[in-house]
């Protein structure tokens, strides 16, 4: 079956079109991960609408590329600037930055792409076993399995992804609230239409996205006091031996991406929490020699592996089960849906060329992050000297003509400025963000098979504990409520009883 | 200045609004279609009438979580400064106006100046400069929208569309 998709996947992805976005995709994850506000999940949102315009395989190419990139992209900023381009790169500062003061810029940035490249290859090695195999033992599953998985993925997200897991839970439920407006599957009556003709298949999860999350990070990146300044950038060119240096420490660089996989599985956990826990593992089992925190090129090693080697893990249980890890692979399933494609055992049995496609495409981008990488890294270091008040305007503009060519609609123009506001309320007010988006896409997963589980049970909602599996996930459900609900008080607890001015 | 607790009394006002939305569509179009009641296939009410009560639990709990807060020195200190907000605000409103212009007046015409007041926002004062520079980002973004994905931008009541 893994063979037999490979090979129906090379024949789609062996196409100039596809090669050519995959590696574009990277350079523009690189970019976007090395500007400071920006990241992955934002190049992923930004280019979303230009990707459902083009081949299956090679849209999901250019999207998992910007991924790849974007997840790697963070650390040049992180080690040149001090400023991680985004949060999965904020652990590797601590070694980064200190080897870049030390003059071994460009030996830092080499050792982050090199370890960021084998990390993805060990996270893409693993989903190529791994998510087959999954997709497998769910293909047993009924509604029940589904329905109770789905809450599953949702409360993991929403107690990891902020601080607050009320908070997680609310801004979760008013995403399954909003996958609710249109068109009813089951009974097509019309819910929360308001009579408009635009709403009958609910707002465009796009518009949603690129206004939560494009549109209020631009409102809080102008509210900066550096808009006009050039970043002070010195450059670096990184040279295939860094490729060596990071060979080296290879029992590091395979405990580190196997900790990624084993966090980007994990719905909710994520590369920042891989990163920052492979950074002390590595930091408790290094050489008291090698001076972590003080330019060890391990730590870099470690926190550069982990974060991408999560990207595989985290596409392992979206596309097998189509229950998303974090916000980035939600807008990855949703990018499959919009391409006619549903995730989960489905995918694995009715269309392997399109599964081994992915494959395909996550491990070349990989490949290319390395090469790119380590080649263009003096561009980069040109991107990062761009002022901000050039790039607001540019995120904007790609903001209103992405969500404008969706459906050539200005009524999701509008949708994406209310979001906008929404995701500003919600940031302002420390509400996550990602839980909205996994309920958007875990909503109509959640609804129908709810139904369907009710409608094939003949004692109501004993069905899910009726069902082995489907009650080891109710459990599991509880387990994870109390045992946030309980850290949340052994932290308030810790934090009453600390003296003022000291943090958890 | 607007203090977190504000903030999240207003986000607090937004979910109750949410919610009540929900109900009154449940109690009026959903009723007179005849999905709000029945079995799970009929009843298409149940799932956000479920949710919706969810959300209120929810809200109701984080209200009580905030009112025992013992910490209240800090969350003095989580303060917004408004001073800060002027600057998001124009460019909200300034973004408001050229999405509302954009389907009357086009891309063309609306796009150059939105970029420019951006930049003019972010207190840059180099008006030849800023505008080579927002020249070429609307007719790039354009061209490769256009041009690559078939994008037919907005002409708006004039019809200015290039043809690439």
């Amino acid at each position: 079956m893994l063979f037999e998709s490979l090979a129906l996947g090379f024949e789609l992805f062996l196409t100039p079109t596809a090669i050519g976005l995959t590696l574009v995709g990277v350079l523009i994850g690189l970019i976007v991960g090395a500007l400071p506000g920006l990241g992955p999940l934002m190049g992923i949102i930004l280019l979303l609408p230009v990707a459902i315009s083009l081949p299956p395989v090679a849209a999901m190419g250019f999207l998992i590329a910007i991924f790849v990139g974007g997840s790697c992209g963070g650390s040049i900023s992180a080690i040149l600037l001090r400023i991680p381009g985004t949060p999965l790169a904020a652990a590797t500062l601590f070694d980064g930055y200190p080897m870049a003061q030390n003059g071994r810029a460009s030996d830092a940035i080499g050792i982050a792409i090199t370890a960021s490249a084998i990390g993805g290859l060990i996270g893409g090695v693993v989903l190529i076993v791994g998510s087959p195999f999954l997709a497998r033992f769910a293909s047993d599953f009924a509604p029940p399995e589904y329905a109770v998985l789905a809450i599953t993925g949702l409360f993991a997200i929403a107690v990891i992804s902020g601080d607050s897991l009320i908070k997680g839970l609310i801004a979760g439920c008013f995403g399954l609230l909003l996958a609710t407006i249109g068109t009813d599957e089951f009974s097509t009556g019309y819910r929360f239409t308001f009579g408009t003709h635009h709403m009958l298949n609910g707002f465009h999860i796009v518009a949603v996205v690129v206004g939560l999350f494009a549109i209020s990070e631009m409102a809080y990146q102008i509210m900066g006091r550096d808009l006009l300044k050039t970043p002070n950038v010195k450059i670096a060119r990184p040279g295939f031996g860094s490729i060596l240096l990071t060979l080296r420490h290879w029992k590091n660089l395979v405990r580190s991406s196997g900790i990624g996989v084993f966090f980007g599985a994990l719905p909710g956990a994520g590369g920042v929490i891989s990163s920052f826990t492979s950074y002390a593992i590595a930091k408790a089992w290094a050489k008291p020699d090698e001076k972590y925190g003080e330019g060890a090129e391990g730590g870099v090693v470690a926190t550069e592996a982990a974060n991408n080697a999560t990207v595989g893990g985290t596409l392992v249980p979206s596309l097998a089960l189509g229950i998303p890890g974090d916000a980035s692979s939600a807008m990855l399933l949703g990018a499959l849906l919009i391409l006619g494609f549903v995730p989960g055992p489905i995918l694995f049995e009715q269309q392997p060329e399109m599964v081994g496609g992915i494959f395909l495409v996550y491990m070349t981008a990989n490949v290319f992050l390395l090469i790119a990488g380590i080649l263009v890294t003096p561009v980069f270091v040109y991107v990062l000297r761009i002022p901000k008040f050039y790039l607001i305007p540019v995120v904007l503009l790609l903001c209103s003509i992405g969500t404008f060519a969706l459906q050539a609609s200005v009524f999701d123009l509008m949708v994406m400025l209310g979001f906008g506001l929404v995701g500003i309320l919600f940031r302002a007010a420390n509400y996550p963000l990602s839980p909205i988006v996994i309920g958007i896409i875990l909503g109509p997963i959640l609804e129908n098979n709810l139904r369907r589980a009710l409608l094939i049970s003949r004692e109501g909602y004993w069905i899910f504990l009726d069902r082995p599996v489907s009650a080891v996930l109710v459990c599991i459900n509880i387990s994870l409520i109390i045992g946030a609900i309980w850290f949340g008080l052994r932290k308030r607890k810790k934090r009453s009883t600390m003296p003022e001015g000291e943090d958890v | 200045m607007l203090s977190t607790k504000m903030l999240e009394r207003m986000v607090y006002a937004f979910l109750a609004v949410i919610v009540a939305i929900v109900f009154q569509q449940i109690y009026t179009s959903m009723t007179e279609q005849g999905i709000a009641s029945g079995g799970p296939y009929n009843n298409g009410a149940a799932y956000p009438r479920a949710i919706a009560i969810a959300l209120a639990v929810l809200v109701i709990c984080q209200v009580f979580v905030d009112r025992f807060n013992t910490e209240p020195e800090k969350v003095a200190e989580e303060q917004f400064d408004t001073t800060d907000l002027r600057r998001p605000i124009l460019l909200l409103v300034l973004f408001a106006i050229y999405l509302g212009l954009l389907k009357t007046l086009g891309y063309h015409l609306t796009t150059t100046p939105m970029v420019l007041g951006i930049m003019l926002i972010c207190g840059a004062r180099n008006i030849l400069k800023m505008l080579l520079a927002a020249l070429i980002m609307s007719f790039v973004l354009a061209y490769i929208f256009e041009n690559f994905l078939n994008v037919v931008l907005p002409g708006g009541i004039f019809s200015l569309n290039l043809p690439w």
